[in-house]
């Protein structure tokens, strides 16, 4: 079965009940930040538990 | 230095553990199925992640597409990720600029908890992940703590936002029950939050700061950007960091409500919205707390001409309004984002409402102008973040040229190419 990919991470919660809210701070540290990140969530996406049904479809 | 980032690495670490404790509770939504694969929520750290079919199918085995793969963006999403409910427009604070026009009075036909009750068990099964309360003063309502118990018992993360001007004490007692609480707080010092609000607020919103972070680590602050304060956002950063706050999240004035009038006069200027992106970066990295940014700073995101492929993995997107959000007014309309204005009626003279929010969203032409970006008008159309931006904010776009599908007027790249314009020869 082949892996696939993560296309996008919108990182914390939205508070603002104007607007949807964009975390900026990778910016700082630029492509190479997001590009260790990115694989973290991915494992820990894998480890959790699965559901016992899907959710939506 | 050190110190410092050390509290932050230490306040990171129990914030996940407070997340991780509220979830085991009341377990959020997880996942959602999309024509691209899937939205699956984490905890700590807290994100949405959008993964491809391909994974998708490793965390739902069995799960099946009816329609052929898309890009993420190429259609709407399946849902919202999020909903703003303006539960009142209650408030006396007065604000100069207050987008909803609020006052004392609130509006007509306010819904109470039973009816927002009813709409958010219409977002859950809809499949929202989040939303966020706001008003109005929603703190000021006896009944928020069991509107957040129900969100949660539905699978949604309720979020909220304060003024911290009314309701203080009910409001630390029920705070664990939200996932992010920000306060508003428009300026680093008496004299400039005045400037901004119409009066001096700031030690009440900093008296509420400080008691919500002593019951709570995912509290921050919420600061509409204008030209009065621009100068400060490294003293609001300061602040921030000194407060041990779990982030800044940044505004840009929209002429909505009271705001409208006051828009010409509280607005940034040009040369602001271009110095934006380096100047928060900056205040950033140098007191070493999280920023976030509104939906409608990315045409001065994309200005200083960012690496796309990052930005869209951050999923940052401009204007996402009857797509990623939704908002709904006091008395339950459904709309595009907050500051819209609701939905032209249909056949029967009936405005969509948000406990109805399935019916509306397929329907053909919803959102109007908001879900029009593909079609967008030069200098939007060639510009390769439109994608990204989708033309930047509508609100602005209505409130200056007349037409929500205009350009936002004041994007960088819409400003140059019209300065350009003007120097055409008259033939």
């Amino acid at each position: 079965m082949p892996r696939g990919r993560i296309l996008a991470i919108k990182w914390g919660m939205n508070p603002n009940s104007s607007s949807l809210g964009i975390d900026v701070t990778f910016l700082l540290a630029g492509a190479t930040a997001l590009a260790i990140a990115t694989p973290v969530i991915g494992a820990l996406l894998r480890w959790r538990r699965r559901p016992r049904t899907p959710d939506a479809g | 230095m050190l110190a410092d980032l050390a509290r932050r690495a230490v306040d990171l670490a129990l914030g996940a553990v407070e997340a991780v404790r509220g979830a085991r509770r009341h377990p959020p939504r997880r996942i959602r199925l999309e024509r691209f694969g899937a939205i699956v929520q984490l905890v700590a750290p807290r994100a949405l992640v959008f993964v491809d079919r391909a994974f998708a199918r490793r965390l739902v085995p069995g799960a099946t597409w009816r329609d052929p793969e898309t890009a993420l963006g190429d259609v709407p999403l399946s849902a919202p990720l999020e909903a703003h409910l303006q539960i009142t427009n209650r408030c006396g604070a007065g604000c100069t600029g207050c987008y909803t026009g609020a006052s004392s009075a609130g509006a007509p036909h306010e819904w109470g908890l039973s009816e927002w009750c009813r709409a958010l068990d219409a977002l859950a099964a809809a499949g929202v992940f989040h939303v966020a309360l706001g008003g109005g003063e929603s703190a000021a309502l006896p009944w928020l703590g069991e509107l957040a118990d129900h969100a949660r018992r539905c699978g949604i993360v309720p979020n909220l936002t304060t003024s911290g001007l009314e309701g203080l004490e009910r409001l630390v007692a029920i705070a664990d029950r939200f996932g992010q609480i920000n306060v508003s707080l428009d300026g680093a010092t008496p004299a400039t939050y005045a400037a901004v609000r119409g009066f001096d607020g700031f030690a009440r919103a900093d008296a509420a700061i400080r008691a919500l972070r002593a019951a709570k680590r995912a509290v921050g602050i919420n600061v509409v950007v204008t030209r009065h304060n621009f100068a400060e956002l490294d003293a609001i950063f300061a602040y921030a960091a000194a407060r041990r706050l779990s982030e800044v999240e940044l505004l840009r004035f929209k002429p909505s409500g009271r705001g409208a009038r006051a828009y010409a006069e509280l607005r940034c200027t040009d040369a602001q919205h271009r110095a934006f992106l380096p100047a928060v970066l900056a205040a950033a990295r140098r007191h070493a707390v999280r920023v976030k940014v509104d939906c409608s700073y990315t045409p001065m995101l994309a200005h200083h001409a960012p690496d796309r492929a990052l930005l869209a993995e951050l999923a940052v997107y401009g204007c996402t309004g009857g797509d990623f959000l939704v908002g709904a007014k006091p008395d339950g309309r459904l709309t595009a984002c907050s500051f819209a204005a609701p939905p032209p009626p249909a056949a029967d003279g009936a405005r969509p409402r948000v406990d109805a929010l399935a019916a509306y969203w397929d329907a053909p032409g919803a959102f109007g102008e908001f879900r029009g970006w593909r079609a967008a008008a030069e200098p939007c159309a060639s510009c390769t973040y439109l994608a990204l931006c989708r033309g930047g904010c509508r609100v602005v776009a209505a409130h200056v040229s007349g037409s929500a599908a205009a350009p936002d007027p004041e994007c960088p790249r819409v400003i140059d190419r019209g300065r350009v314009v003007t120097r055409l020869p008259v033939v």
